[in-house]
């Protein structure tokens, strides 16, 4: 059982805000994906659970206790960092065995075994229990960073782009073993990531973070379908959303600026005429590039779409998103 | 035609020479490289140990030169293992040996660790604790020396002040029980900081997130401690005791100049026992296998612990 509320979190390195005024609940059993942009201040929210850095202000809170003062060991959590940070001296198998030796634990040799080679076999890594941790390559080690945090059952993990070395094959395997796990074990997971698939496939809630702030926190869904700012609206969507000038297509709301359109809110067939300047066939889809009045957008099509480069396609917007100067959503 | 810097220099060679030296193989190049070190090497190293071994089994006297050489066969060696004085002077010199290099580990480990934490002004201390390894052995001698002195010396002053007695009840140089400590502490005093950069230098190259990723996973500080923090210093705390051991093996300037090797024979080491043999008694043989003896128990020694330190480097 592990609810964690973030309170008001602020932490300046050398006067410049790593994070600012940071609030979030975090319910239970939820597996809560951190996303934004490198510098965004990721790490350092981590850190502050985790008690590796103290907030300047602000609180963190474990089922409605602060945990404050408390050293990382007391807190109980588990933490894949985004450095991997094994113990270069070890085996792999001596680096998993780590957390579950420590006295707070007292697990017999026998049950350490057990789990050791449980683990290593979800994430594939069974036949390199005997290296040195440093005679791996960076997935390996990536791998057997997460491993670390596996073994132990703590009710809070924290996983830094625990994915971001492994092959498209591998993350996709760990993404359904992970989530499993953490569906099973019903602890609160905190995941930071840029990978998209990640976020909209195993989030329960996503957080999005610029410069140190909290832009918005809900499900990935109406992170996508109801963002609050044209940032916001940018993290999720592949192809990205295309801002646009808000009087590209004619009428706007007032105070609108730019227009924003995902694929699927560019209806295709009627309104403005554009260009195709390229066509990518993808397998599953085909990216269609245009070109409208100078502006250029990104949108898909059937797979098999008959289309080249120098078509015209007439183009509309349906049920679009508006921002208004300062990149704020207007409905 | 566009050359790279080197092309350009290799062009500005002149043409004789340029030509000659393509003419060599690359094989014959790095002999041209290597040749005269392997020279000085051969001459300064490999042929006086070869004529030392041969020395060894006669009953040459290099202050009578002109006397007919006899080989004696392994009569030197014979004389020395047997001779009791000489054991007396391997044990002193075991004694130096351990206790310098345990002395020196323990205390030198501690300040690294006390360094190594963050606190300010700890790049002064370092300067400050590191002078003592820039003096000469002949100076840092010459003023234990006065440290010692019964009468007016600061160190039986320091002792007896926490001890309780007279500063001039006992002479540390004087005392057949003291003298072997005297050159301990001076050593352990002098050298202590040089154990202590290489420990620091193993403690630095630990980054903190290890420690944060033991943190994470509940050791404690002590855990944290033994599990990390010593297994990751120990190859280079290994090193240190290799240099310690060889560099006190041969340990001469610093006691000499101490104790002289006194009272009696209570802190004459090896290689001061080795010089009086051979330049003050002139017994060349004698001496050359004496140094014979010193050199393979030197080179055992040291091929043992290497492979041990490499052993160490692999886990
Ligand atoms: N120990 C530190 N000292 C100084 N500045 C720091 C420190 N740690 C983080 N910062 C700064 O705080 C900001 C947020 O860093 P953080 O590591 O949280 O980013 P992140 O979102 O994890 O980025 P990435 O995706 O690259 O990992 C950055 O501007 C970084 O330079
Ligand atoms: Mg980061």
């Amino acid at each position: 059982m592990a609810e964690v509320e973030l309170r008001n979190i602020s932490k300046s390195f050398d006067g410049v805000f790593a994070l600012n005024n940071v609030s979030m609940t975090i319910p239970d059993g939820a597996f809560v994906v951190l996303l934004g942009p490198t510098g965004a201040g990721k790490t350092t929210t981590l850190r502050m659970v985790s008690g590796l850095d103290k907030p300047d202000r602000g609180d963190v809170l474990v089922n409605g206790h602060s945990l404050a003062g408390l050293t990382p060991a007391q807190r109980n959590v588990a933490m894949v960092f985004q450095q991997y940070s094994l113990y270069p001296h070890l085996t792999v198998y001596e680096n998993l065995a780590f957390p579950l030796r420590s006295p707070l634990l007292k697990t017999s040799e026998e049950d350490i075994k057990v789990k050791v080679s449980r683990v290593a076999e979800t994430l594939q890594i069974a036949h390199k229990l005997d290296n040195k941790a440093t005679a791996l390559s960076g997935g390996e080690m990536q791998r057997v960073s997460i491993g670390r945090a596996l073994v132990r059952s703590p009710e809070l993990y924290l996983m830094d782009e625990p994915l971001s070395s492994l092959d498209a094959k591998l993350r996709a395997d760990l993404r359904i073993e992970l989530k499993s796990i953490q569906a099973d074990s019903g602890a609160t997971v905190l995941y930071v990531t840029h990978d998209q698939i990640e976020a909209m496939t195993m989030a329960t809630h996503v957080g999005v973070l610029n410069e140190g702030k909290l832009i918005q926190f809900g499900s990935p869904r109406e992170i996508y379908e109801d963002p609050v700012d044209i940032y916001a609206a940018s993290r999720l969507g592949q192809p990205r959303i295309n801002i646009l000038p808000a009087d590209l297509f004619g009428h706007a709301p007032t105070g609108a600026t730019s227009i924003g359109l995902r694929p699927e809110q560019i209806h295709q067939g009627e309104g403005q005429e554009s260009l195709v300047t390229r066509v990518e066939h993808l397998g599953d889809q085909t990216r269609l590039h245009l070109s409208l009045k100078d502006h250029d957008l990104t949108t898909v099509t059937d797979a098999h779409t008959q289309l080249a480069a120098g078509d015209i396609v007439r183009i509309s917007p349906q049920n679009p998103f508006f921002f208004d100067a300062a990149g704020d959503r207007i409905h | 035609m566009v050359y790279t810097p080197i092309e350009k220099l290799a062009q500005a060679t002149p043409q004789p020479m340029a030509q000659k030296v393509r003419g060599l193989s690359d094989r014959a190049i790095a002999w041209i490289f290597v040749a005269p070190s392997i020279f000085l090497l051969l001459a300064v190293n490999i042929f006086p140990l070869i004529w030392t071994i041969r020395l060894s089994f006669t009953n040459f006297k290099v202050n009578r030169a002109n006397r007919d050489i006899e080989f004696i066969g392994l009569r030197n060696y014979e004389r020395i293992l047997t001779d009791s004085d000489i054991w007396m002077t391997m044990q002193a010199t075991a004694h130096f040996l351990i206790w310098t290099i345990v002395l020196q580990v323990l205390i030198g480990f501690a300040l690294a660790y006390l360094i190594n934490m963050k606190f300010k002004g700890n790049d002064l201390w370092t300067t400050i604790i590191v002078l003592p390894m820039m003096l000469s052995p002949a100076v840092v001698g010459n003023f234990w020396t006065f440290l010692y002195q019964p009468q007016i010396g600061l160190f039986n002053y320091v002792v007896t002040f926490f001890t309780g007695g007279d500063p001039s009840s006992f002479s540390m140089i004087g005392d057949v029980h003291l003298a072997p400590w005297a050159i301990v502490i001076a050593d352990t005093w002098m050298w202590t900081p040089f154990v202590m950069l290489i420990c620091l230098a193993g403690l630095r190259s630990i980054p903190d997130s290890i420690y944060e990723a033991a943190e994470c996973d509940r050791a404690s500080k002590w855990r944290q401690f033994w599990t990390i923090t010593v297994p990751m210093v120990l190859p280079f705390l290994m090193l240190a005791v290799l240099f310690r051991g060889i560099e006190n093996f041969k340990m001469f300037d610093l006691v000499v100049q101490l104790t002289g090797g006194g009272p009696g024979n209570t802190t004459t080491l090896t290689s001061i026992d080795l010089k009086r043999e051979a330049f003050e008694k002139w017994r060349t043989g004698y001496s050359s296998a004496y140094a014979v003896i010193l050199f393979v128990t030197v080179f055992g020694l040291a091929s043992i612990y290497v492979k041990a330190l490499n052993k160490v480097k692999e886990r």
